[in-house]
């Protein structure tokens, strides 16, 4: 029983007091700011990723870990309470969790979505546990043209499962494989569209991006639209569910988890697109679908669960294959590589302390969001209630220091802020910020692994479809793109999406 | 360059040239970055023999983008979208203005610099850099959203200011600007609280995270 004794010794790193207090900051920050309306986990996890620059790596990752499901869970609270969406992957939370709350059910709503969490939460860790080992074997027998092949077999999962036109995806892709060139050449050393900037020789920062695109993007929009809150006032009263809302609930937690741990491993929208899946799903196979959007609690319990569950279920990818599924996980790279680690098969082969501890942790924390967080529901309302304005400044001047402290360099705060209107204007014109991330991330190693195949291959570049498995790989990637642009498949693809704005 | 300040009033109309405008000026952008990384990389060497070049990648991904730019101008064209937001570019641009006139403020610091003994090139750049990006930064609302104006403005203002003044006085000063994103300023309430946030972060980031971070001006 390799999988007990691993986690048994992943447990015994997560639960010593450092890590425990770590992991605990971690889902409480996260929390704090998933409830606040208005920045995403991404932008929580770039603004705080200074924060974990003096810790050892496992324990920054714990924290970085407890920050992004805090928000996850955060996001719902807010969700509940007030219509407006903590974050992305809450949107369809607020369907049927805000009209329970207008019922004076927000007390049973925020416990669903708690313990579906939670049951996500345990079922996913163990998944991941469970797959880490074979995949970790697999990756270990891929060679530079695998690799490759992988890798865009990941960036199109992202493309195709992206938010929008799939053209404007694959362009935003290349965009930000662009844009990862700038700085130096990996095998020359030489210069590469720097314009003898000394600030541009290393490359664009990966945080600088995240926070520009996500960040600070968000701020300016968000001051452009009124503000409108509308808090339910009614004290939560009795915050157990009775015991009709479990039987209610149960299998569309059971569904959801199952649901969002697949989507989770799959690159792309991660979290996000596993919570609009598990939702339709729930209403497509309902008896009586006319409930949903009138505070059915399937409608909390499922993309609750799905979110959860797909949020651990992207370490997976990242930490077996190296590949970062969602832009959230590619950000973990950037704090990775900022801790020295970095990221692929090797890490639990070297790491075992940072794969299994972290991994442990991940369930800890679930744990401690359930047992902390239902209690401090009160303590969130009164933070609701904080206007935008007083709120925008404060997130500014931490992305501001945070950026500027990785490299004590103050351009780099000034590429957030251009970064900031790049994304202003990709929002504008609808494009998604997320697949430029994520082929700002992978950008590197796809360079130095296809360059890598092509002189091993002496510069013969069906390497990539004769050898089979990376020629099955793209295969596969081939008919992903095909299918995405079917017209039957492309409706569907779209519903998923429109559910929230019903 | 049109702005869509129509709104609804430009309903999406097939006998438009331009029946997506999102998606044309979109696309126009991402072609133009495009040719830019094109002429960028263009000194960079090519391919040796079988083995890639410094240049070979960027220029790759850069010709693959202009394709990609034009398929995205092209569906403009084809297909009817909604019109633009408002604010798409002169948001944008608002920004950008102010990020630009920070180059010839930049040399000039470090001419004065050089110039008058025992000033210090980046305090003018400080001194300088803050006056005028506050100053075009209020004379562009006329024509571009506050958001990206200030949010832009704050940042510039504490990225030339954190070095030679510490990190009390440019986070107080990039605080108060800030705060002028939105249309209501409530003076008394932003300068207290913005005190109450660079307190915090004078404690949070030096001390309780260990950053070195100077605090105060170097004099």
């Amino acid at each position: 029983m390799d999988l007990i004794q691993n986690l048994w010794f992943g447990f015994g790193v997560a639960v010593t007091p450092m890590n425990l207090l770590l992991c605990l900051i971690g889902a409480l920050v996260g929390t704090l700011i998933g409830v606040l309306p208005g920045i995403g986990p991404l932008a929580t996890i770039a603004m705080l990723l200074p924060i974990t620059f003096g810790l050892p790596p496992v324990g920054a990752l714990i924290m970085l870990a407890g920050i992004y499901y805090g928000a996850q869970y955060g996001g719902s609270t807010t969700s509940i309470l007030i219509n407006i969406p903590g974050e992305s992957s809450s949107v369809v939370t607020a369907l049927d969790g805000h009209q329970m709350a207008k019922q004076g059910r927000a007390g049973p709503a925020l416990a669903i979505a708690a313990i579906g969490s939670f049951i996500a939460g345990c079922f996913s860790t163990v998944l991941v546990a469970a797959l880490g080992v074979p995949l970790t074997a697999l990756a270990l027998k891929f060679g530079p043209a695998e690799y490759f092949s992988l890798m865009v077999l990941g960036l199109v999962f992202a493309v195709v499962l992206a938010k929008g036109s799939i053209l404007k995806a694959i362009a935003m892709v290349m965009l930000g494989l662009l844009l990862s060139c700038v700085g130096s050449d990996i095998e020359t050393g030489q210069s590469r569209m720097a314009f003898d900037i000394p600030e541009l020789a290393d490359g664009i920062g990966f945080v600088t991006v995240a926070m520009g695109v996500f960040g600070y993007a968000e701020i300016m929009r968000n001051l452009e639209q009124e503000e409108s809150r509308e808090i339910v006032e009614a004290k939560i009263t009795g915050l157990m569910p009775t015991w009709k809302d479990f039987k209610d609930s149960a299998g569309a937690i059971g569904r959801g988890t199952i649901l969002g741990s697949i989507l989770g491993i799959l690159p792309g929208g991660g979290a996000v697109i596993a919570s609009f899946a598990a939702y339709t799903f729930e209403k497509k196979i309902s008896k009586n679908p006319e409930r949903f959007g009138r505070g059915a609690i399937e409608g909390v319990a499922a993309p609750e669960s799905a979110n959860n569950a797909a949020a651990q279920t992207s370490f997976i990818p990242l930490l077996t294959l190296g590949i970062p599924p969602n832009a959230v996980m590619a950000l973990m790279v950037g704090a990775m590589t900022i801790h020295g680690i970095v990221p692929g098969p090797q890490v639990m082969t070297k790491q075992p302390e940072l794969f299994w501890g972290l991994i442990c942790s991940m369930w800890i924390g679930n744990l401690m969001l359930v047992v902390i967080n239902l209690p401090l529901v009160g303590v969130w309302v009164s933070l609701l209630r904080v206007p935008y304005r007083l709120l925008f400044p404060a997130i500014l001047i931490f992305c501001a220091i945070g950026v500027y402290s990785i490299n004590n360099a103050p351009a780099d705060a000034i590429m957030v802020a251009v970064f900031g209107f790049v994304g202003y204007f990709l929002v504008k014109t609808e494009f998604e910020p997320a697949p430029m991330l994520l082929g700002f991330v992978l950008g590197p190693l796809m360079e130095e692994n296809l360059r890598r195949a092509m002189l091993i291959a002496r510069g013969d570049p069906t390497t990539f479809l004769t050898r089979p498995i990376s020629g099955g790989l793209l295969a596969i990637a081939a008919i992903l793109i095909l299918l995405a642009l079917l017209p039957m498949i492309r409706g569907k693809r779209d519903e998923v999406f429109v559910e929230s704005e019903t | 360059m049109s702005e869509g300040t129509g709104g609804a009033a430009q309903a999406p109309d097939s006998r438009r040239l331009i029946r997506s405008p999102r998606d044309f000026w979109g696309g126009l952008a991402l072609v133009a970055v495009a040719v830019f990384a094109i002429w960028a990389s263009s000194d960079l060497p090519g391919m040796r023999g079988f083995a890639f070049g410094p240049g070979t990648a960027p220029r790759m991904f850069a010709y693959c983008l202009m394709a990609l730019g034009f398929g995205v101008m092209l569906t403009g064209f084809l297909t009817d979208g909604p019109p633009l937001e408002d604010f798409t570019f002169s948001g944008t641009f608002g920004g950008a203005v102010l990020v630009v006139a920070l180059i010839p403020i930049y040399f000039f610091a470090a001419q004065i610099g050089k110039m008058v003994p025992g000033v210090s090139h980046d305090v003018v750049l400080a001194a300088a850099g803050t006056i005028v990006v506050v100053v075009l930064a209020f004379l562009l609302t006329h024509l571009a959203p506050r958001g990206p104006l200030f949010i832009t403005a704050a940042t510039i203002i504490f990225a030339i200011a954190v070095r030679p003044l510490g990190l009390v006085i440019a986070s107080y000063v990039s605080l108060v600007i800030s705060a002028n994103a939105t249309k209501e300023v409530h003076w008394i309430e932003t300068l207290i609280w913005c005190a109450v946030l660079t307190t915090f972060c004078a404690v949070l980031f030096p001390y309780g995270l260990n950053l070195p971070l100077q605090l105060w001006p170097r004099f």
